[in-house]
């Protein structure tokens, strides 16, 4: 428990306004990441799964509530702030894989590092696809590449800038179960190897049984 | 990956969208660029044509400024006469350096198409002056030489049927030095046409002006087969000093000949560059119009690329690009949208020159003869780098749009 905590939130709320009514997609979550720790965020979808990875990973600012991610404190920040929290040290991978479509592998694990104003190293990509298995698939589009191979371009687009927290919003969720037990094997390897922090949501109780911890979330409250 | 690559890559995508936009902006380039072309040729084909009559003033007959302006320059029906008299008391004048009579008249050519229906273009420009002055106004006029124009002459002053052709006559009435040029002729005052023959002793070298369609004959043969003897179409004059003060006194001191006005080619020159100057706003109008229309189709194709890739964006917000990445991504773009366009334009323009020349000659019909559209390379890129410069600024809208994109929101309204 002496590891370094990355993201503390305390009292996170994010409500909307949605005609009349507010809807409370988290109300009143506390949370501490720690370096080098996978914590798994289960709950019913609309339980406030997405919205608390949005929070953790500055895609989004808490209505009211304490966050700090990398030491700083992000709640009341602009866009433009965030992006800088998010730079470098966070990593995000979607359910949809969201690669770009025009680009092929290497250039879509490469694109953070463009945003970065970085021109990668000598074999910086090719140790990226290396690592999530891709070495040679580097120059294939997306829609040559099954889902899996497509989770696994979007888990080395968010390990290019070597991040220290690795956020995943239910990265199998599109996947068969076999594919998606490889995904997770991938990022347990990287918490092991690298000592990033993960934080993924899913429905699956195998995967989160692997897991350092599990916060259950139901209507916007961690229940255990 | 640079910032271009990724968005050319963008571009591509939409390949039709693309080139639909593009050529908008290419259609509306190519047109101010020949606009452009046609505003800087135009007047320099005018001075040049003018420079190429040899003299700086005109004396004629009273008339429309205009008709004057263009009489010169292509001939012209229903030309009016002056007396030659006037020749005589004006060339005492201390002021003129050079002075040559001239007399034009319109002839009908003797040619027929292959199915014996008369030629589309039979008239011709018959010129009679006097060789020696007239020579001395026009030092650069050289006889051809070669195979079939050899011996070639200025006529003797007092020959009846010797006629000196010019470039592009003789080329279009295959005639060479020792052929016989035919000229059908109503003479004044009579309804019956007379044929004429004439030797053919002498064929200029091209000079690029209105001189290449002329046949000069000896001014008395001219006067007499036309039947006014004693009569002049223009007295072509070179002041010893030309300035607006010594054309004004000049002007003054023979304005007391009866029916005779003097016309300084400066005034001719500006007479014809006002009288194309409202086709070429009404074309710059045009002109305005299709750029404003390629700008909206450059800012619709940007926009709806934006719409379309909103969950995108926010992907690309979300791996770290901040807003003023995004600008810069969308708005790279749209300047490539516009160099698309702008660059394959301006060729278009540059390499339809000629044909652009021949429709503004067919449809002004102002009887220069030198280039009427100059396309040059500094008006292309003055003109590429315009398109450049509206394209960005057509680029600001949608890339502040979409720099503007909030990552979940965008992310969401993507899936």
């Amino acid at each position: 428990m002496d590891k370094e905590i990355l993201i503390s939130g305390r009292n996170l709320r994010r409500h909307y306004r949605r005609g009349s009514e507010t809807v409370k997609a988290l109300d009143g979550v506390d949370v501490d990441v720690r370096a080098g720790e996978s914590v798994c965020v289960l709950g019913p979808s609309g339980s406030g799964k997405t919205t608390l990875v949005n929070l953790l990973s500055a895609l989004d600012a808490p209505t009211a509530g304490e966050l700090t991610i990398g030491g700083r404190r992000v709640d009341g920040l602009s866009e433009r702030e965030l992006v800088a929290v998010r730079r470098g040290l966070l990593g995000y991978v979607f359910q949809q894989f969201h690669l770009i479509p025009t680009l092929t592998v290497a250039e879509n694990v490469a694109l953070p590092l463009l945003f970065l104003e970085r021109r990668p190293a000598p074999g910086e990509i090719a140790r990226v696809l290396e690592a999530v298995g891709l070495a040679d698939r580097a120059r294939h589009l997306p829609k040559e590449l099954s889902g899996g191979q497509m989770q696994r371009v979007a888990i080395g687009r968010a390990l290019a800038v070597k991040p220290r927290v690795l956020i995943a919003d239910e990265p199998t969720g599109n996947l068969d179960s076999h594919t998606g037990e490889a995904i997770f094997d991938l990022f347990q390897k990287t918490v092991r190897e690298d000592g990033v922090a993960l934080v993924l949501t899913t429905h699956n109780l195998v995967m989160a049984a692997r897991c350092d911890r599990t916060l259950t979330l139901a209507d916007g409250r961690i229940v255990s | 990956m640079t910032y271009s690559a990724l968005a050319w890559k963008n571009l591509v995508r939409r390949p039709v969208r693309t080139a639909l936009t593009a050529g908008g902006v290419a259609l509306a380039v190519a047109v101010a660029v020949s606009l452009g072309g046609f505003n800087l040729g135009y007047r320099q084909a005018i001075a040049g044509s003018i420079e190429q009559l040899g003299f700086q003033v005109m004396v004629m007959a009273k008339g429309c400024p205009y008709e004057a302006a263009t009489l010169m320059l292509k001939g012209g029906s229903g030309l009016l006469y002056l007396p030659e008299e006037a020749h005589a008391e004006i060339r005492t004048d201390p002021d003129i350096e050079a002075i040559t009579p001239i007399f034009i008249g319109i002839a009908e050519k003797q040619g027929y198409s292959l199915d014996g229906a008369p030629a589309a273009s039979a008239y011709t420009i018959l010129t009679g002056v006097e060789p020696d002055s007239f020579r001395q106004m026009k030092p650069w006029l050289q006889l051809k030489t070669g195979a079939g124009y050899a011996g070639g002459r200025w006529f003797a002053p007092d020959a009846t049927n010797e006629v000196v052709m010019g470039y592009e006559v003789a080329e279009y009435e295959q005639r060479k030095v020792g052929d016989v040029f035919y000229a059908t002729i109503v003479p004044n005052g009579k309804v019956e046409p007379e044929l004429h023959a004439f030797t053919v002793v002498g064929v200029l070298e091209r000079t690029g002006a209105q001189d290449d369609g002329t046949v000069f004959l000896p001014l008395r043969t001219a006067q007499e087969i036309f039947g006014r003897a004693g009569e002049l179409t223009i007295i072509g004059i070179k002041l010893k000093e030309f300035n607006g003060i010594r054309m004004r006194e000049f002007e003054g001191r023979w304005l007391k000949i009866p029916e005779v006005q003097v016309v300084s080619l400066e005034q001719v020159k500006g007479a014809l560059v006002s009288l194309v100057g409202t086709a070429q706003t009404m074309v710059a109008a045009v002109a305005v119009i299709a750029v404003l229309v390629a700008i909206i189709g450059v800012i619709n194709s940007v926009l709806t690329s934006v719409h379309e890739r909103t969950g995108e964006i926010g992907v690309l917000k979300a791996v770290g690009a901040g807003r003023l990445q995004i600008f810069r991504l969308v708005w790279l773009e749209t300047l490539l949208t516009s160099l698309a366009g702008a660059v394959p334009g301006s060729l278009l323009a540059a390499g339809g020159a000629r044909l652009t020349d021949a429709v503004l000659r067919h449809v002004l019909n102002i009887g220069v003869t030198q280039p009427l559209v100059r396309i040059t390379p500094g008006l292309l890129g003055a003109t590429i780098l315009g398109a450049v410069v509206l394209g960005l600024l057509a680029g600001l809208w949608p890339a502040g749009r979409a720099a503007g994109l909030r990552p979940v929101e965008a992310i969401r309204s993507g899936e």
